[in-house]
């Protein structure tokens, strides 16, 4: 190896040390290294959660699974809050914007709202089945529910609080009702419009769950039930984190398009 | 622009205007007239809170008079108009532009002129306001005085008959200020439309004004209106003649009577003026 190789070779790793081997890294694994010493400790010395099963049973189900099943799963849930989501903004969205925009359409569907919004979805389970004689209907129903107030609420809410001058300058620039909408409520409000976005998927991924235990049409929610009920509990914490994992992702691709559609939030 | 020399006329007519809360009423204007004549630059200064944002709200349209008249060139003001345009004391650029997308958000809501023809005075405008590096930058990424300037530009485009200046530059610091008070000067003596500024600091007052209002406390009217028969086009130097400080020192006195009518009313001075004044 020449002189200059070494130096280059040299300096990848002094970079390598500074990005990648520093504390601030060391301590988020950390982090993670103690929770999972904290749960095996507690499944260790304690009689009362004995049945549970140890991070490194649930790390073997993880080669047991069967890929083909567990994607099927997966894509049949994703599916589900999906399409709930996509309903929910399509009728949340419109609906968010007339009640923020005018105010004929905020006396005319703002109590309803208001008085429907306080009950927790999942209490509208047993009620679906009046509305829907097919269970992917139900399903799809309830995860839609979930996902409805909270696009319309913060849309709402959004359109409502955009700062007062933003308007009265484009007015000033002789911008008319629907150039006004468009190109100033819109996107003042969009912030808290991807917010509620964000907190509708999570209700969304939480109703699918519901509902699918219920169901048994299959479904990541179902499979976790289906592997209880066989006691196999390793498998039920995996399904928990895949779960948890398809929520972040949902999570994190709202938050992409965000940031697509919002690049002046961002850039300094 | 030869014609707007002679349009632009705004002329308060026994003007009243309450704030009403729901137990209080607190009267702003009270029976306030002048005239602001049309293609000079006329600067409104009173003590804090004496209501020079209502007046500049009136005259844009945002708000319409109790009792009295607001009219320009004659005809009484009823709704915002793009040929008045208001440039506020905190930006209000629309965040999600691009410099050079909010200096073209005018032209293309109005259509007055093609796109291309807006496009060439866009960059023409932000380079005269030293914004030609920054057409690409959106409000986040520039400073407080480039926002300004930015803002600025983005009214200028629209050849407004009347623009109105709610104490356009407070909140910036003394060299920035100063720089703005010399590209703005620029900009008006080049666009002889009418101008209307509002300020509650006498140097910024004096340097930019043609015609100096000067306004009571609240409930308040105009109380004298000053020709300020300064040089134009005006340079920094213009601060340093016997004239300037002979107008100031009038001013002053004038200002300072409302000062301590304000302190004895409300028992704090206006800050401002009391400062100036001990100077």
């Amino acid at each position: 190896m020449s002189t200059s190789e070494l130096n280059k070779s040299f300096h990848f790793w002094k970079q390598v040390r500074r990005k990648v081997v520093n504390w601030t890294t060391l301590r988020r694994i950390m982090s993670i290294v103690l929770f999972l010493m904290a749960w095996s400790i507690l499944v260790q010395f304690t009689g009362h959660f004995q049945q549970i099963p140890k991070p490194l049973a649930v790390f073997h189900a993880l080669f047991q699974l069967e890929p083909g099943v567990i994607f099927t799963e997966i894509l049949r849930s994703f599916l589900r809050v999906l399409g709930g989501f996509l309903i929910g903004l399509l009728i949340g969205f419109p609906l968010g914007v007339a009640i923020g925009y005018s105010r004929i359409a905020n006396y005319l569907f703002f109590p309803a709202v208001e008085m429907v919004r306080p009950i927790p979805p999942i209490a509208w389970i047993p009620l679906t089945v009046l509305f829907f004689i097919e269970i992917e209907s139900q399903i799809v129903f309830l995860t839609f529910y979930g996902a409805f107030f909270p696009i319309v609420y913060n849309t709402m809410g959004g359109i409502s609080e955009v700062d007062i001058r933003l308007p009265r300058a484009a007015m000033s620039f002789g911008i008319n009702r629907m150039g006004m909408l468009w190109k100033i409520i819109l996107p003042a409000a969009m912030p808290q419009i991807f917010t509620g976005m964000k907190v509708a998927i999570g209700i969304t991924w939480l109703m699918v769950v519901a509902a699918e235990m219920i169901a048994s049409k299959g479904g990541l929610g179902y499979w976790v039930w289906h592997h209880h009920t066989l006691m196999e509990y390793p498998m039920v914490i995996l399904g928990m984190g895949i779960i948890g994992l398809c929520g972040a992702l949902c999570s994190l691709g709202i938050d992409a398009v965000g940031n697509h559609f919002m690049k002046w939030r961002n850039i300094f | 622009m030869a014609d707007s020399n002679n349009r632009g006329e705004v002329v308060f007519e026994d003007v009243t205007r309450a704030v009403k809360t729901r137990k209080t009423e607190e009267i702003i204007l009270h029976h306030c007239s002048f005239v602001v004549e049309s293609g000079k630059l006329t600067v409104l200064i009173g003590p804090s809170g004496c209501g020079k944002t209502t007046i500049i709200n009136l005259v844009a349209g945002y708000e319409t008079p109790d009792r009295g008249k607001v009219l320009i060139d004659g005809i009484p003001v009823t709704r915002p108009d793009w040929e008045r345009l208001v440039v506020f004391q905190e930006t209000a650029l629309f965040p999600w532009l691009t410099c050079y997308d909010n200096v073209m958000f005018g032209p293309l809501a109005t259509k007055v002129m093609t796109r291309q023809e807006a496009h060439e005075q866009a960059i023409k405008l932000l380079e005269k306001v030293g914004l030609g590096d920054f057409m690409e930058k959106y409000p986040i990424q520039l400073s407080g005085g480039m926002q300004r300037r930015a803002e600025l530009a983005r009214a200028l485009i629209n050849r407004p008959t009347i623009m109105l200046m709610d104490e356009p530059f407070r909140g910036l610091d003394a060299m920035t200020r100063e720089l703005m008070q010399e590209y703005y000067l620029r900009l008006v003596e080049e666009s002889h439309g009418t101008h209307l500024f509002v300020t509650s600091e006498i140097e910024e007052a004096i340097f930019l004004a043609d015609k100096l209002i000067i306004m009571t406390n609240k409930p308040s009217r105009a109380k004298r209106v000053l020709d300020i028969d300064l040089p134009r086009p005006r340079k920094a130097e213009v601060l340093r003649s016997k004239r300037y400080l002979e107008l100031k020192a009038n001013t002053l006195e004038i200002l300072h009577e409302e000062a301590v009518k304000a302190s004895r009313a409300s028992g704090k001075a206006d800050i401002n003026i009391e400062a100036s004044i001990r100077k």
